[in-house]
């Protein structure tokens, strides 16, 4: 098996005010990655304008483009509608599926979709009392159940699950412990290890850390630009380990 | 008076409502009439428009505008998994 270059970056939220600018820094991204993985908020609120520029952002890349939706870009009820966009733009969008790309002959099997918050084992909500909380916690089980059905029936060398909100407080570190619950769930992180993944790659938490680990041993990305500081960062995978 | 507490609590959470700016990561301060904003945005534009909204939701206090913009690094190396 070749080796496989994955860039990732979340939360870039473009503007009318920004157009053009992110794209200066993808010139050449063929020559370090593979793919490109879009970990969501790619929005600031979520209008169809924003949606539009970052359609036209990654759009007819070298490389092949895989997107998440984030919080932000739910912001205005139009989700669908800019998930459309970004399909017309080339950009394959996720919502709690999957989709399997041949890269020189290595399957990439990438799973995922928004995620959901709810907090981390032992200091979590959960399915109890108002029905408010209910269907807070209620969201992300639902989603959770979806990424371990969509994981256990991708078939593919490597699998990475993309996300936005985080499976893991490691990635966290640096947000105020208060808002953890808001920022994922451990769910998410469940779901990877029960049926395995070879990187999780998440944003959201923008003053949070670029790198953790679930329970299980997966590898954790928090690539949230502010984050990253960088335009994108680039993992190698290689199955003997080396690249 | 209003408790500077408050007045800072009413002034970020105008910036993630406000359809303008819809910003989360506003570190927002208020010392006796002067109003601290810090953290990071993406452009000259967004930082103006910041303190703008700011200074609507707080009418009186003078806004201290401490905001960088941040600008992106090219990508660096690549991490081996
Ligand atoms: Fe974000
Ligand atoms: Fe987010």
């Amino acid at each position: 098996m070749s080796k496989l270059r994955i860039a990732a970056v979340g939360d870039v939220h473009l503007g009318e005010d920004v157009r053009g600018r992110y794209r200066e820094h993808l010139a050449g991204i063929e020559e370090k990655a593979d793919v490109l993985l879009l970990a969501g908020d790619l929005t600031r609120h979520g209008t169809l304008e924003e949606g539009q520029v970052v359609a036209d952002e990654f759009r007819d890349l070298p490389v092949p483009v895989v997107a998440v939706l984030g919080n932000h870009d739910h912001h205005s009820d139009r989700p669908a509608e800019i998930a459309a966009l970004l399909r017309d733009a080339g950009i394959m969008v996720l919502h709690d599926d999957a989709v399997v790309l041949d890269i020189d002959g290595t399957r990439l099997g990438v799973v995922g979709g928004k995620g959901f918050g709810g907090g981390f084992a032992g200091k979590c909500a959960s399915e109890f009392g108002e029905p408010e909380i209910k269907a807070f916690v209620n969201h992300t089980k639902r989603i959770a159940d979806r990424w371990r059905r969509a994981l256990k029936e991708t078939e593919a060398d490597v699998r990475v699950v993309l996300s936005h909100y985080s499976p893991v407080n490691d990635t966290l570190q640096g947000e105020p412990l208060e808002i953890y619950p808001f920022l994922g769930s451990y769910l998410l992180a469940e779901a990877a290890d029960a049926e395995g993944a070879d990187l999780i790659v998440h944003g959201h938490a923008h003053k949070g850390t670029e790198k953790g680990m679930t329970p299980g041993g997966i590898r954790v990305r928090n690539v949230a630009l502010p984050v990253l500081g960088r335009a994108y960062a680039v993992y190698c995978h290689d199955g003997d380990g080396h690249c | 008076m209003e408790a500077p507490q408050y007045v800072a609590a009413r002034v970020q959470q105008a910036l993630a409502e406000d359809e303008r700016t819809t910003e989360l990561g506003i570190r927002v301060d208020v010392r006796g009439e002067q109003l601290f904003l810090r953290g990071e945005v993406t452009s000259e534009e967004r930082r103006d428009l910041i303190a703008g909204v700011a200074e609507e939701a707080a009418p009186g206090l003078a806004v201290r505008n401490e905001l960088t913009v941040a600008d992106i690094r090219e990508p660096g190396g690549e991490e081996k998994l």
